[in-house]
């Protein structure tokens, strides 16, 4: 037996778990959708932004509510390994012959692909309401969308899987969960650009690894490089880093169970 | 029977303060239905978790077809454990297609073995709901057929039939039973020694983490007196009951909550002289044959009457 087809056989099995719970797909798809609608042009008619890169508030928000998307799909995502542990699951997927380690790989690619999934239906549903410039041509904007979406979504499943294998129950894992995400996502550009906020703000916004993934998600969408944004290659160069090394974090520490679930 | 399936010598195994088992040895023939009987926190369920190698021996010498238990020698070793373990949302055909992806059985074969276990363990025509609407005893069924899927050699039941009905028990151990294979080695941890004695070919008594006893349920039984009272008492005093353990004829004597049960060689001349000890005392008396449950107590439970560990 290949530890490849146990690893596909995790991956469908968390995949069609989150199609058969179909409240969780539609409210991770339309909660950002609805934060578009609403905030998007409720800000663009009330405050007018001139500083916006983008030709509208609604048309800026659209790469934070992606980003926005990919952080509750992980969430909910990871969340199955408290469900897996709690029901029994677990202790069966851990009595087979692979190793821990092939589990949670298989467990995790399905997250990423959930979040990636959900992330782009965002994209593809917003982008025929928006003016997008697709100044890379709508090919390669949509690919490099993808590629950012896919590396933010590796680096929330390692993180979300670094804190599961650490944090004993799913209250606490969603209460950590929040408490990091929540400040990350407000000063990576998500809602207003950071070159506009003070300098400590910014070095905050720098440091933050969602910036790299908005920036790149505008970049694909409707601006060109320019001084506002800090370019593809260091985007992808710091998101690719980053996802790589917090997913190996992930993946180091595997449950251990003992027969009665202890 | 072939040579052992498994074979412990020596097993320690501590957590924390807790010693779960003490210089614990065992023998499991090949081919047999072995059975671990105990109260609950004996040491049983320890055991059968060193054995999947899901934990590791602190001390001692353990062997599973000749082999240090290690995750690759779970491809031969099917598990029941005490609670379910099927995902609820996942439908009866996904929890063995997963399973049989899990331990690589090939899909034509799996489909076949599904078909027929499922056939077997009498879920065919639920083949596609979710686990969830299955009732208690199906569930366990399912347990069951999942872990048969990929034909092991060796199948670990723990307490396999808590919380089943006696006609699900009984449709369970007969489904079991048919699809056995030649060679199956069954290890069954339980508390239930009327299970045990009707299915298991060996069983080991097992108390604070250690094998008090071993050998054939016959073996055993073997060498008990013939009978067994079981006298419920009301208002039974201690000088009461310490007229019965003297009183001629008095094997084993257990006293649990207000229910007597006690070892005779011949009940007919031993109850008039229960009676003439307390009178207002017994509510209900019933006279059967010795079972394993009376060896088991022999062996296991000699701690003072009115403190026996529950089974």
């Amino acid at each position: 037996m290949s530890a490849a087809s146990a690893c596909a056989a995790l991956f469908l099995r968390d995949l069609r778990g989150v199609i058969r719970a179909r409240s969780q797909l539609y409210s991770s798809v339309f909660t950002p959708l609805l934060f578009l609608v609403f905030l998007g042009n409720g800000v663009s008619e009330g405050l007018a932004p001139s500083k916006l890169p983008a030709g509208s508030f609604t048309a800026y928000l659209v790469a934070g509510s992606v980003v926005m998307t990919s952080v509750f799909s992980s969430t909910f995502s990871s969340a199955s390994f408290y469900r897996d542990r709690d029901s029994g699951v677990l202790r069966m997927l851990l009595s087979s012959p692979h190793p821990a380690r092939v589990i949670l790989l298989g467990k995790s690619l399905a997250g990423v692909a959930i979040g990636t999934i959900q992330a782009a239906a965002v994209l593809l549903i917003a982008a025929p309401f928006v003016e997008f410039e697709w100044q890379h041509g709508v090919g390669a904007g949509l690919a490099i969308a993808l590629l950012s979406v896919v590396l933010l979504n590796v680096l929330l499943a390692g993180l979300a899987q670094a804190l599961a294998s650490r944090i004993q129950t799913m209250q606490g894992f969603h209460l950590v969960m929040n408490l990091a995400l929540f400040p990350l996502l407000f000063f990576s550009g998500a809602f207003f650009p950071v070159d506009e906020l003070p300098t400590w703000l910014q070095v905050m916004a720098y440091a933050n690894p969602l910036t790299y993934a908005v920036d790149a998600l505008e970049l694909a969408a409707y601006a060109a490089n320019g001084d506002a944004f800090i370019g593809l290659g260091v985007d992808f160069l710091v998101l690719g880093a980053l996802a790589a090394a917090v997913y190996a974090l992930g993946l180091a520490r595997t449950p251990r169970l003992t027969w009665s679930g202890q | 029977m072939e040579g052992a399936a498994i074979s412990a010598a020596g097993i320690g195994r501590r957590y924390g303060e807790r010693r779960a088992l003490d210089d614990f040895s065992l023998e499991v023939p090949g081919g047999s239905v072995f059975g671990l009987l105990g109260p609950n926190g004996s040491g049983k369920s320890t055991f059968v978790g060193l054995v999947a190698a899901m934990e590791a021996p602190d001390s001692g010498t353990l062997r599973v077809f000749g082999e240090p238990p290690a995750p690759a020698l779970r491809a031969r070793v099917g598990t029941v454990f005490q609670e379910n373990a099927s995902d609820p949302l996942m439908t009866v055909n996904d929890t063995l297609w997963l399973a049989s992806r899990l331990f690589g059985v090939p899909r034509a074969q799996a489909r076949e073995r599904s078909a027929s276990l499922l056939a077997a363990f009498g879920l065919s025509d639920r083949a596609s709901d979710a686990v969830s609407t299955l009732s208690g005893g199906m569930r366990r069924r399912l347990e069951m057929a999942r872990a048969l899927l990929h034909d092991p050699s060796l199948l670990l039941l723990d307490e396999p039939t808590t919380g089943v009905d006696p006609h699900e028990r009984r449709a369970l151990w007969a489904a079991l039973m048919d699809t056995r294979g030649a060679g199956r080695t069954i290890l069954l941890a339980t508390n239930d020694l009327a299970e045990a004695d009707a299915v298991c070919d060996r069983v080991a008594f097992v108390q604070a983490g250690k094998v008090m006893a071993t050998g054939t349920p016959a073996d055993l039984k073997r060498g008990l007196r013939r009978e067994a009272v079981r006298v419920t008492v009301d208002g039974l005093t201690p000088g009461q009951l310490s007229e019965v353990e003297q009183a001629a004829g008095a094997g084993q004597v257990v006293a649990q909550d207000e229910v007597l049960h006690i070892t005779v060689d011949d009940a007919s001349a031993f109850v008039p002289r229960l009676f003439a000890i307390a009178p207002g005392a017994i509510r209900t008396v019933t006279i059967e044959q010795s079972t394993l449950e009376d060896s088991y107590f022999q062996h296991v439970a000699r701690q003072p009457a009115g403190s026996v560990a529950p089974l």
